[in-house]
């Protein structure tokens, strides 16, 4: 039954995020002098005023059910007056005064299952998309492929162990929603198997000149088949983004055996040090192979070890591979050099060496 | 109750280790009918390795053109509570803060009238509630907005607007992010609940350049905090961090200042301050010894995009140095003549960024009024081939 | 100015190019305004006026929005007329 009495409100916007501020924020808004992480997973932030802020960061799936909402908001209540907040990446932060309260609430969370950690050197939260939970052109699943790899490296949420911060983002397709293209280590879904035209609903279902027009190629021409008005996709040109499914939903990617993750590293958005820069090319393909992913953990932790034991102390995936070249990178990784990895797009030549500036390696 | 419970075999293969597992959270859910169907069918997709979603539809609240995703199971004979399994998302409040009683209001309102299931949070910034039908959309947009809340941001629109923690809690921040978010966001209500664009436009706020929110490489307008004055020393403190021995002075900090400013003489830290060029590097490693000068304002930078369609860009500066205000009035007016031009201009499903390099950064300028500046880029062109224009037939206007 | 078409007559020529277009063509709101303004002239109909109007069918369901891979307007699916 609908509430037809109030008159329909349109474009309130957010609620202001100054009421769900704890008083202590409200006293020391702009005011803070320094911050330090006490130990994995608390975060100290000390005011001029001395006031000090405790937040507890806590580990979520991201996806998540009303009763753990409803069971956070107790958590809440129960130690720090019903504060918390969650961060950009999938974590929920318990914000607290009393120092006293941190190791009950740091048990508690352990106990319900959302361990506290993801602080400074460490491995966070991987950011993620939906998946096969809820997306139409997901080429893997999201949240498993993320749970199998966390568990695998949870011992570097909980300490911090690392050279450096290790971002992971996970993208199921190239329409990247999680935007994963400057991670340290970044897995994309991809699709490798030639788009499929359903030719009997395209003339119903699509406008043909923007699904030409959608490719970015120009791999889809107009065609008659069967009599229909269609598009056909020239074999060679397509590069397998998705482009044309994305406007067209009579063409399908998707295929069981084809479909499978791509691996990327050495991305930042942060400045320190050195500028901002992508992800680049490491694996060109692993399979999907769910419930675990065997395939994709053993990757990642491959580079994820190869990067603790060999970057040094702050040093950024991208950094450390930047001060000893890629072909060293393709060494110490054991991961074969392929003609995959040698960019064909726009720009291309850009990544193209172009000098005699090369480690040579002495002849054995 | 009539309802089957779905055998979820390669699911349940998630809900051991360490690490939170969604599979638990969806069970914890399963009592609705559509969560339990969720289930099965995600199970499916598990066996069959594809996805079994179908593309949206024609799905949302009266009025808007943007916060709802349609979806529709391509399997919806086997798992027909979840046929329909709709996305609401939520435009969340600035910082991500909440008080348990407003979570509380949100669990009860999509326990009424969804699946039970959400992301906290969605990847452009809102509360993503997963799950619904058609039916359901307007009574819980009309609850939500009793409750204070309203509808995100999708399709050709000014997304949601997001922002890093900022003022709340960080001590870098060099303007009030959760402000200006929130002012941007209800200054520009009607451009993101009406989608009049070539192609989505993300706007995010970070307070520093350590860039907390990513907004350099996923906003279309990325307003990331700076200073232009000097970093503040605190020579003891820095003493405190070498007597401490968790880094090198020389190796780890001066040696990786990426302009070279610093000097370690063993005793005393001096920056070259007009050399730096604000990385935020040395103060990440001594919080409580070095902080941001106190002239702040922020970087305006635009483009920013994932590959879809003409590859990935990052964003690059159209203001090098902005004092972030009240009433933002800069802001806002740069923002609307870059809308004005695009959305004239643009082709559809073309960003920003793209726009950009279609029509050349210098011919962009120009026509949103502001002047070009070496800051801009990373060096002059070299290759010269340059569209002159006829001065002289302009010299009058 | 006051020979300005008013908000309703610019409303009811979008809902007449978006009917001709059904399941022809998509049009996002900027086609049609700009349809709008050639129609009628720059002097006699602005942007801002066809964002009114655009708002008005909208409000009252005589148009919705759709999204393929971008948003365009439409006319309800026939079930919900
Ligand atoms: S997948 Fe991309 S390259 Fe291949 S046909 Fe479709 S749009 Fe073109
Ligand atoms: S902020 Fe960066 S550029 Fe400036 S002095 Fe520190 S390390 Fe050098």
């Amino acid at each position: 039954m609908a509430v037809e009495t109030k008159e329909r409100r349109t474009d309130i916007g957010p609620p202001h995020y100054e009421q769900f501020l704890p008083p202590v924020i409200k006293k020391n808004y702009g005011k803070w002098k320094y911050h330090e992480i006490v130990k994995p997973g608390v975060l100290l932030t000390v005011a001029e005023s001395g006031d000090k802020l405790y937040s507890v960061r806590a580990a979520t799936p991201r996806l998540m059910s009303i009763e753990s909402i409803r069971l956070f908001a107790d958590i809440a209540d129960e130690f720090c007056g019903g504060f918390l907040r969650f961060t950009s990446r999938n974590n929920v932060e318990f914000l607290l005064t009393d120092e006293s309260k941190i190791d009950p609430l740091i048990a508690r969370l352990k106990k319900e299952g959302y361990p506290v950690g993801g602080m400074g050197p460490s491995i966070t939260n991987i950011v993620h998309t939906q998946g096969w939970v809820h997306c139409h052109s997901a080429a893997s699943d999201a949240s498993g492929v993320v749970k199998a790899l966390m568990d695998e490296l949870f011992p570097h949420f909980e300490k911090m162990d690392l050279p450096g911060k290790l971002r992971i983002a996970f993208a199921c397709c190239l329409n990247m929603c999680g935007a994963v293209h400057c991670s340290d280590i970044a897995i994309l879904g991809v699709h490798t198997r030639l788009p499929v035209v359903s030719h009997a609903k395209l003339g119903s279902m699509c406008e043909i000149p923007t699904t030409v027009a959608s490719c970015p190629t120009g791999a889809i021409r107009p065609a008659t088949v069967d009599g229909k008005p269609s598009v056909e996709v020239i074999a060679e040109q397509c590069m397998f983004c998705s482009n044309c499914f994305t406007v067209c939903p009579a063409i399908s990617l998707s295929d069981a055996e084809k479909d499978g993750c791509s691996i990327w590293v050495g991305g930042k958005v942060s400045n320190a040090r050195q500028e901002p820069m992508f992800s680049k090319l490491a694996i060109p393909y692993l399979p999907n192979n769910p419930p675990r992913w065997p395939e994709v953990v053993a990757a990642v932790k491959n580079l994820v070890e190869v990067y603790a034991k060999h970057a040094r102390k702050f040093e950024r995936m991208g950094e450390w591979i930047g001060r000893v070249g890629w072909p060293k990178f393709f060494e110490l990784t054991g991961i074969p050099f392929t003609k995959y990895h040698i960019d064909d797009f726009t720009h291309a030549g850009e990544s193209f060496k172009r000098s005699a500036h090369l480690r040579q390696k002495k002849g054995e | 109750m009539a309802d089957q419970k779905r055998e979820t075999p390669r699911l349940d293969q998630l809900e051991s280790g360490p690490w939170p597992s969604f599979v638990k959270e969806l069970k914890k859910s399963r009592k609705n009918p559509m969560t339990e169907d969720l289930l099965g069918q995600l199970e499916r997709s598990y066996e069959d390795k594809v996805v079994h979603w179908k593309h949206g539809g024609l799905v949302g609240v009266k009025g808007y053109g943007g916060g709802v995703i349609g979806r529709y199971s391509d399997v919806a004979a086997e798992f027909p509570k979840c046929a329909e399994f709709h996305t609401m998302r939520i435009n969340q409040p600035a910082g991500w803060f909440y008080t348990s009683t407003v979570l509380r209001k949100i669990c009860d309102i999509w326990e009424k009238h969804g699946s039970g299931i959400t992301n906290m949070h969605g990847s452009t910034g809102d509360v993503i509630l997963l799950g619904t039908t058609t039916p359901e959309l307007e009574p819980t947009f009309q609850e939500l907005t009793a409750a204070g809340f309203d509808l995100g941001g999708s399709g050709s629109a000014m997304r949601t607007p997001s922002c890093c923690c900022g003022m709340s809690r960080c001590e870098w921040a060099l303007y009030d992010t959760m402000a200006l978010t929130h002012d941007l966001t209800m200054t520009f209500q009607d451009e993101m609940h009406r989608p009049a664009f070539p192609y989505k436009f993300k706007i995010k706020c970070s307070g520093c350049p350590n860039d907390c929110v990513a907004s350099i490489a996923r906003a279309d307008m990325s307003i990331i905090g700076t200073w232009r004055d000097d970093i503040r020393i605190d020579q003891d403190a820095v003493r405190a961090y070498v007597a401490a021995g968790t880094f090198d002075m020389s190796a780890d900090v001066v040696d990786r200042c990426p302009t070279r400013c610093m000097h370690w003489d063993g005793k005393k830290l001096g920056i070259d301050d007009s050399n730096c060029v604000k990385c935020m590097h040395c103060i990440n490693a001594m919080p409580k010894a070095l902080r941001p000068g106190t002239d702040r304002g922020a970087v305006i930078l635009i483009g920013s995009k994932a590959p879809i369609m003409g590859g990935a860009l990052l964003s690059s500066v159209i203001v090098p140095f902005l004092k972030i205000e009240t009433p933002y009035d800069d802001i806002k007016e740069v923002t609307q003549a870059i809308w004005d031009l695009w959305a004239e201009h643009g082709k559809n499903r073309e960003r920003v960024g793209e726009f950009i390099q279609r029509i050349g950064l210098g011919s962009f300028l120009e026509q949103i009024g502001l002047e070009p500046c070496p800051e801009m880029v990373m060096q002059p062109r070299t290759n010269p081939y340059i569209f002159y224009e006829d001065e002289s037939e302009n010299a009058e206007g | 100015m006051s020979d300005q078409v008013t908000v309703d007559e610019v409303a009811d020529a979008m809902f007449e190019l978006v009917s001709e277009c059904y399941g022809k063509k998509n049009l996002k709101p900027m086609d049609v305004t700009k349809a709008m303004i050639q129609k009628f002239g720059e002097d006699k109909c602005s942007k801002q006026l066809c964002k009114e109007a655009i708002r008005k069918l909208m409000d009252s369901g005589r148009t919705i929005y759709s999204y393929v891979g971008g948003s365009y307007m439409t006319l309800p699916p026939p079930a919900a007329k």
